[in-house]
């Protein structure tokens, strides 16, 4: 997912007048002469030069390519799916460690990603369990950090 | 200054301390040995864990590590042709022919003696050099900060890039960042889209997890993970030959920790940087400059000792003026503000046997990699095979779970991934990360150094040169960007080290 130098410095000319539009609209309530808008001002200014400079050395360069040039993984659906695994993982946990627990989320996890990987099913289950296990150890036995039991909640040890 | 030092040693020699150096040092050594882990990785992905520690062991584990992982970044450098971490890139040809030529033992032995050798150097310079410097800056007031962050950031982005242009533009990016919250001299909420989690900010700890380790889960996912096969299976006696080449290249050695020390000094330029620079200036010094890249001892010896000495040099700039030299520099000083030791010239006065505990444990971190360093080229054709399907997912929830673990909040948990899918795109689209962090890391200290010298001089810009110090560190950053905009416009020959490990 490669954007040519063009739409890069466009997007991020976008992004500077957003973020300065934000600042403009600061509340300064003490009448401070360089209250908290200027200093993001300031960078959103020189965000929007250097844009703009990347911008036109993308126009210009005769080599431009394609607005958005496609890499050979985007082009292969087995590594797209790989790639978008990784959030999808993510957002599972954000989504489901609260109400399934953390000795369940994990697992579930890490065996989706081991088979996704091309680990054999019969070692991606004990393997997935055994990592959740030594992980849950650390965090919660080792430094006190909460991880939600969920259901499990009964055998909380 | 000796007692100090004596409490510093009792600090460092307790037992919870060492062992931390010490399970820090394995870690290290792991991570740097597989290919495909950075040392930049694996020191953000402790950094959760440091949350729970006190200062100095937290700083130790964040010191050993770093260490560590750029020594053992050599070793599938030298078996497999894959340099571990990007410092180990400038020599792996010589370090892979000589294990062709079968002597594996002779490519890793130098880069263990000499790592060490070069990394005592560079910890020398910095126990000798940094309190001077601090005493120095103690009389520095906002305006000289604020040119000494901006020669830092203007460093980093102009002389350790490739790319300046878009490492620029990394930076103001992660300066944009660094403004939400209300941590501002104003004390005013900004960007906070009204959520009560941002007011403190984007917490430093997800955001470095996710732009270090979620980013590189993500990479490894579209590439296909099939490491090649190890050749070797036998590894010789390593320290046979290593004092034979210390008596026959000393000026090679002294050159290279030098230059290496040097190198990270400047900000913006790390370890992968010294390790180039010294090859080079090698190779151009040899007698026999012809045998370079064909499994010659000289340059491997000199960048060797380059990039391990850059790593305490980077440090003199972050203790004395927290500025951070490179990427790991910069999630070190995030660590040392997490611990209120926020590092700058009144830490040499306040707690200074925190700083001479800081010195203390790169000594040991160096003397440790010697028995340490052996013992991980012995089973390194073993650390080598552990396939990295397993490793990615595992790293991926590690990252997961560190995130959360900091405040108990699954919103960090969602930020850790937003700046994983950032840093993935940025770096797919050739900007560099690195300037990102330094952004954040240093976006509220510019601020506010700026606001205080503006409030100082009534918004007259002039108050900002108006003092000699100032006034010269204002025309060497004016100068270093300058300088690069000149030369990129006569479109001078690009040089090929990149910011990668910055």
């Amino acid at each position: 997912m490669k954007f040519n130098d063009l739409v890069a410095g466009l997007a991020f000319i976008l992004i500077a007048g957003l973020i300065a539009a934000g600042a403009w609209s600061l509340p300064n309530p003490s009448q401070q002469p360089l209250g908290p808008s200027a200093f993001p001002l300031i960078l959103a200014g020189l965000l929007a030069f250097c844009a703009l400079l990347l911008a036109w050395q993308g126009a210009r360069s005769v080599e431009r390519g394609p607005a958005l040039a496609l890499a050979d993984w985007a082009r292969n659906p087995a590594a797209l799916v790989r790639l978008l695994l990784v959030p999808a993982a993510v957002l599972f946990y954000i989504a489901a460690a609260e109400t399934l627990g953390f000795l369940l989320t994990a697992p579930l996890i890490l065996a989706t990603l081991f088979l996704a990987g091309g680990v054999r099913p019969q070692l991606a289950l004990p393997l997935a369990l055994a990592a959740a296990l030594v992980m849950h150890s650390i965090f919660y036995l080792g430094l006190g950090v909460q991880l939600p039991w969920g259901p499990l909640e009964p055998f909380r040890w | 200054m000796l007692d100090a030092y004596m409490t510093a040693l009792g600090m460092v020699l307790d037992p919870y301390v060492l062992a931390v150096i010490t399970a820090s040092a394995i870690y290290g050594l792991v991570v740097g040995c597989i290919p495909g882990l950075s040392a930049t990785m694996a020191t953000a992905l402790l950094v959760p864990l440091t949350f729970f520690m006190p200062p100095v062991p937290a700083i130790a584990a964040i010191v050993t590590t770093s260490t560590m992982a750029i020594f053992s970044g050599d070793i599938p450098g030298c078996l497999l042709r894959i340099p571990g971490t990007p410092a180990s890139a400038a020599y792996v040809d010589d370090s892979y022919q000589m294990t062709l030529k079968g002597q594996p033992e002779l490519a890793l032995g130098i880069g263990l003696w000499f790592s060490v050798l070069g990394g005592l150097f560079g910890t020398a310079v910095m126990m000798a050099a940094s309190p001077a410097i601090a005493d120095f800056a103690l009389g520095f007031g906002s305006v000289e900060f604020f040119w000494i962050v901006m020669l830092g950031l203007g460093g980093a982005v102009f002389i350790g890039s490739s790319t300046p242009l878009k490492a620029c533009i990394a930076l103001l990016l992660g300066l944009l960042i660094a403004m939400v919250g209300m941590n501002n001299p104003a004390g005013q909420p900004r960007f906070t889209f009204d959520s009560t989690e941002m007011l403190g900010g984007v917490s430093l700890i997800p955001m470095m997890v996710g732009m270090f380790a979620c980013s590189e889960v993500m990479r490894h996912m579209i590439a296909d993970g099939s490491a090649p096969p190890v050749v070797v299976k036998k590894i010789g006696s390593i320290f046979a030959n290593m004092w034979r080449l210390t008596k026959q290249y000393p000026v090679q050695l002294l050159r290279g920790s030098a230059l290496g020390t040097i190198v990270g000094i400047q900000p913006g330029s790390g370890a992968d940087m010294a390790a180039w620079m010294s090859y080079a200036m090698s190779k151009r010094f040899s007698k026999e400059p012809e045998k370079f890249g064909t499994g010659h001892p000289e340059g491997l010896i000199e960048a060797g000792a380059s990039n391990n000495s850059s790593l305490a040099g980077a440090w003199i700039p972050a203790l004395v003026f927290g500025i951070p030299g490179d990427s790991i520099t910069a999630i070190a000083i995030g660590v040392l503000m997490m611990k209120n030791m926020a590092p700058g010239p009144t830490i040499f006065v306040s707690n200074p046997q925190n700083v001479y505990a800081l010195f203390l444990v790169f000594v040991i971190a160096n003397l440790m990699m010697l028995p340490l360093g052996w013992a991980i080229i012995k089973v390194a054709s073993k650390v080598l095979t552990v396939p990295r399907k397993v490793l990615m997912p595992i790293i991926l929830l590690f990252a997961i779970v560190g995130s959360y673990a900091i405040n108990n909040s699954l919103f960090d948990v969602g930020l850790m991934l937003a700046f994983g899918a950032l840093a993935f795109v940025l770096e797919e689209n050739g900007f560099p990360v690195a300037p990102v962090i330094l952004g954040v890391v240093l976006g509220p200290l510019l601020e506010e150094y700026f606001i205080n010298s503006m409030i100082k001089s009534d918004g007259s810009l002039l108050g900002l040169v108006d003092r000699p110090i100032a006034a010269v560190l204002a025309a060497i950053t004016i100068g270093i960007i300058a300088w690069t905009i000149i030369s990129s416009i006569r479109g001078g020959p690009r040089r090929e080290v990149t910011a990668q490990d910055l």
